[in-house]
C-alpha cells in the first residue's frame, strides 16, 4: 500500500509536465483501479471460490475492472464533457455500465489466456448474477471513491483559484488606492500656489511665467509618475525642483532649499511618490509651521550596493523620535508606515526607511534601495 | 467725509510675502480710505501688533505659522481692552472644505484664495457699512461690546465643530486617557486624571497641577483636549482647562472678569470672556 502510494505519488509527480489536465486525471487514478481489481480477485477466490487460479482471477478482475472504467470514463466524458455530472447520474450510468464492461472484460480476458470466448462465457454465465451483482456492487463503491476524490480535487482547485482571484483583486484594489493617493494634489497647495501666481501677475510677471512654467512641471511630473511603475531619479527629482521652487515663491526669505545628485545616479530607477512625499512632508510639518522658516536638502548617493536618499530640514523636528516608538498610533506615523509597506513589497529587507531627529533642530529622513543596476 | 471721522485702520497677517502684497493692493484700490500700513506674517506677531495698534479691521490667514487665524481671534477676544471695540474680522483662506463649511454654519465672513476682487469688494461694502453706521453713535458703549460678542459667540460654535483639519490630527476619537504619564527626571509619574485640578498650557508644555505637585508635559491643549472627559475637564481660557470637581467658587467682579477658586490649592484661575458663559446660574 505504502509502496503502491509512493510510486503514484512519483507518478503524479512525474506527470506534471503533462498539459493535458485530463489524461493526467486518468492516469493518476490507476493504482487506485488496480487496487480495486486486486480486491475483487481476492473476494473472488476466496469468498465466491469459482475454482480458478488466484492468477487467472487476477487478469479477469483486471480486465473486467479497466473495460468497466474505461466505458464509465467515455460514456461519462462524452454525455457531460467538463461539466461535472450529478452524482446520482453518475452512479445509475456506473450500474448500468457495469455488466456490460463485465461481458468485455470477460472477452478480453478469454482472448489472453486463449480460452474458447463462448465456454468462458458460458462457464460464467453460472455465476452470472453473483458476478454482475459483485461487478455492479464493486462499480458503486469504487464510483463513490473516484466521484470523492473528484469531488476533492475540483473544490480543493477552485478554492486556490478564489485564493488566487482575491489576492488579484486585493492586489489591484491596493494598487488603485496607492496610485490614486500619489496623485493627489493637495487643492489646498494648488489653490494656494494660484493665489500667488495671480498676485505676481501683477506684481512682477516675469517671475510669474516662472511659477507658471515650474506649476506645469510640477503638475506633469505629478500625474504621470502616479501611473508609471518606476521613474528615475532624474525626473524625481525635476520634480522636486519643481515643486520646492513654487513654495520657496510662496514662503520668500523663509524657506532655502538645495538639491544634490551625483551625474552617475541620475538614471536609477525608483519607484515613483517614494522621494517627494517625504519632502512634502517636512515643507508641511517641519519648515511651513515654523515661524522663522529654514533649510531643506535632498540628496542621493551611493553606498556600497544600496542607494541612498536623504531628505534633511531644520524645520520644527519631531514630537519624538519614530525608531523608538515603531507601533506609534500618530497619525503622522500611518504616512510612514505606508512607506514601510511600500518599500517591503517592493524590495523585502533589501530595502529600509527611517525618520529621526535632526541635531541640533528638525528631522531627517533616510531611504535606502537595492541599486537597480 | 467728514473730517473728523477717523481713519479705519486694517491689520493684514498672511504669512506668504506675494499674497499679502497682493491683498494689500486690492484693498488699496476698493477702499483707498482704509489705512493698510499694518502687515504681518505669523500668528504670533499678528496677536502683538493687534493688541499694540487696535485696528478696526483684520484680516486673518486662517493656516500660519505660529498661530492660526482661529486662535489670534479667540486670543484677542480674551485679551482685547473692555474699552475699545472690538475690531470687525475676516478670514482669508486657501481651498479647505472644511473650513468653508464651518465659516457658512457660523455665519464667518471670509474670502478664499485666489481672492476674486468681486467677493472682497463685497466684503468691503459690508464692513463700510458696518462702520457708517458705528460713527454717530461712538458714544453707545453697547455696540462695540455687541460685536465682541458676536465674535465669541462665533468662535464657541467653530470650536463645537471639532476642527479635524487644524494642525495635522485626523485621529478619528481619541481614547480617554485614565492616567498622565509626565517625566520627572529620569522617573515617569502616573497621575490618574480624576486628581488633576487644573492643566496650564505655556509655550510647548502643560503644567499638570494636583493637590500634591505640578509635573510638566510635553504635549499642547489642542492634543489633549479630545483625550479628556470633556463633562468633567472645562477650557475656561484658551491655556487652562480645569477639573471641574476640584472648583469651590466662581467670582464675578464688577467689570464681570470670573475668578475661580479651587479645592486643595491656593491657585486662582481666570476665566476668559469666550468661556464665561459655562459659569452662568442655572
Amino acid at each position: 500500500m505504502g509502496l503502491v502510494q509512493q510510486l503514484s505519488n512519483q507518478w503524479q509527480r512525474s506527470l506534471q509536465v503533462i498539459p493535458h489536465s485530463l489524461l493526467r486525471k486518468l492516469i493518476s487514478e490507476i493504482p487506485r483501479l488496480l487496487l480495486i481489481n486486486l480486491f475483487c480477485t481476492l473476494l473472488v477466490t476466496f469468498v465466491l471460490r469459482n475454482g480458478s487460479s488466484i492468477f487467472e482471477n487476477w487478469v479477469f478482475s483486471n480486465a473486467i475492472g479497466l473495460c468497466c472504467y474505461v466505458l464509465i470514463r467515455s460514456v461519462s466524458y462524452y454525455l457531460w464533457r467538463a461539466t461535472p455530472p450529478t452524482m446520482l447520474a453518475f452512479y445509475l450510468l456506473s450500474i448500468v455500465l457495469a455488466p456490460i464492461g463485465f461481458v468485455f472484460g470477460s472477452m478480453i480476458a478469454a482472448t489472453l489466456f486463449s480460452y474458447p470466448i463462448t465456454s468462458v462465457l458460458r462457464f460464467q454465465s453460472r455465476f452470472i448474477s453473483a458476478f454482475v451483482a459483485l461487478t455492479c456492487l464493486i462499480s458503486v463503491v469504487a464510483t463513490w471513491s473516484f466521484w470523492n476524490k473528484i469531488k476533492i480535487a475540483e473544490l480543493i482547485a477552485n478554492a486556490e483559484k478564489e485564493k488566487a482571484r482575491t489576492a488579484a483583486i486585493e492586489r489591484q484594489a491596493m494598487q488603485a488606492q496607492l496610485q490614486l493617493l500619489q496623485a493627489q494634489i493637495e487643492p489646498h497647495m494648488l489653490f494656494n500656489t494660484l493665489a500667488n501666481l495671480q498676485g505676481l501677475i501683477a506684481i512682477d510677471p516675469e517671475r510669474a511665467q516662472h511659477m507658471l512654467t515650474q506649476l506645469i512641471v510640477y503638475l506633469r511630473a505629478t500625474l504621470s509618475t502616479s501611473r508609471a511603475e518606476n521613474t528615475c531619479l532624474k525626473q524625481e527629482f525635476i520634480l522636486i525642483e519643481a515643486y520646492l521652487d513654487l513654495i520657496a515663491i510662496r514662503m520668500g526669505k523663509r524657506l532655502r532649499y538645495t538639491l544634490n545628485l551625483p551625474l552617475e545616479l541620475e538614471q536609477e530607477k525608483i519607484p515613483p511618490m517614494l522621494l517627494q512625499p517625504l519632502v512634502e512632508n517636512a515643507i508641511k510639518h517641519g519648515l511651513e509651521p515654523k515661524i522663522e522658516g529654514g533649510t531643506i536638502n535632498i540628496s542621493a548617493s551611493k553606498e556600497a550596493d544600496s542607494l541612498r536618499l536623504e531628505v534633511r530640514d531644520t524645520g520644527l523636528g519631531l514630537p519624538f523620535n519614530y525608531q523608538d516608538v515603531p507601533f506609534s498610533t500618530e497619525s503622522t506615523q500611518v504616512g510612514n508606515a505606508n512607506i514601510r509597506e511600500r518599500l517591503f513589497a517592493l524590495f523585502g529587507e533589501k530595502a529600509a526607511f527611517s525618520l529621526m531627529s535632526h541635531v541640533p533642530e528638525g528631522a531627517v529622513a533616510i531611504v535606502t534601495l537595492p541599486l537597480s543596476a | 467725509m467728514i473730517n473728523q471721522q477717523p481713519t479705519i485702520k486694517a491689520l493684514i497677517a498672511e504669512d506668504e510675502p506675494i499674497l499679502a502684497l497682493t491683498l494689500q493692493r486690492m484693498l488699496g484700490r476698493l477702499w483707498p480710505e482704509l489705512d493698510l500700513s499694518n502687515v504681518v506674517e505669523n500668528g504670533i506677531e499678528a496677536v502683538h501688533t493687534a493688541l499694540d495698534r487696535l485696528p478696526d479691521v483684520l484680516f486673518l490667514d486662517i493656516k500660519m505659522p505660529g498661530k492660526t487665524g482661529l486662535e489670534v481671534a479667540q486670543e484677542l477676544a480674551e485679551e482685547w481692552p473692555a474699552e475699545q471695540p472690538f475690531p470687525m474680522i475676516v478670514y482669508v483662506t486657501a481651498y479647505d472644505e472644511f473650513a468653508i463649511k464651518a465659516f457658512e454654519t457660523c455665519a464667518v465672513d471670509y474670502v478664499l484664495k485666489p481672492v476674486s476682487e468681486e467677493r472682497l469688494q463685497k466684503t468691503v461694502r459690508r464692513l463700510q457699512s458696518h462702520f457708517q453706521a458705528r460713527v454717530p453713535n461712538t458714544s453707545d458703549q453697547r455696540n462695540p461690546e455687541s460685536e465682541l460678542e458676536r465674535v465669541i459667540a462665533q468662535l464657541r460654535e467653530l470650536h463645537q465643530i471639532a476642527h479635524p483639519q487644524t494642525g495635522a490630527q485626523n485621529i478619528p476619537v481619541a481614547e480617554k486617557l485614565a492616567v498622565i504619564r509626565a517625566a520627572v527626571g529620569n522617573n515617569i509619574r502616573l497621575i490618574p486624571v480624576e486628581e488633576v485640578i487644573y492643566f496650564e498650557a505655556t509655550d510647548k508644555y502643560i503644567n499638570v497641577v494636583t493637590a500634591e505637585h505640578s509635573s510638566l508635559i510635553r504635549s499642547s491643549l489642542r492634543e489633549l483636549l479630545p483625550q479628556l472627559d470633556s463633562s468633567l475637564f472645562w477650557q475656561i481660557h484658551r491655556s487652562t482647562v480645569v477639573n471641574v470637581k476640584r472648583v469651590k467658587m466662581a467670582h464675578k467682579d464688577e467689570a464681570g472678569k470670573i475668578t475661580l477658586t479651587l479645592k486643595n490649592s491656593e491657585d486662582k484661575l481666570t476665566v476668559s470672556r469666550v468661556y464665561a458663559h459655562l459659569f452662568k446660574q442655572m
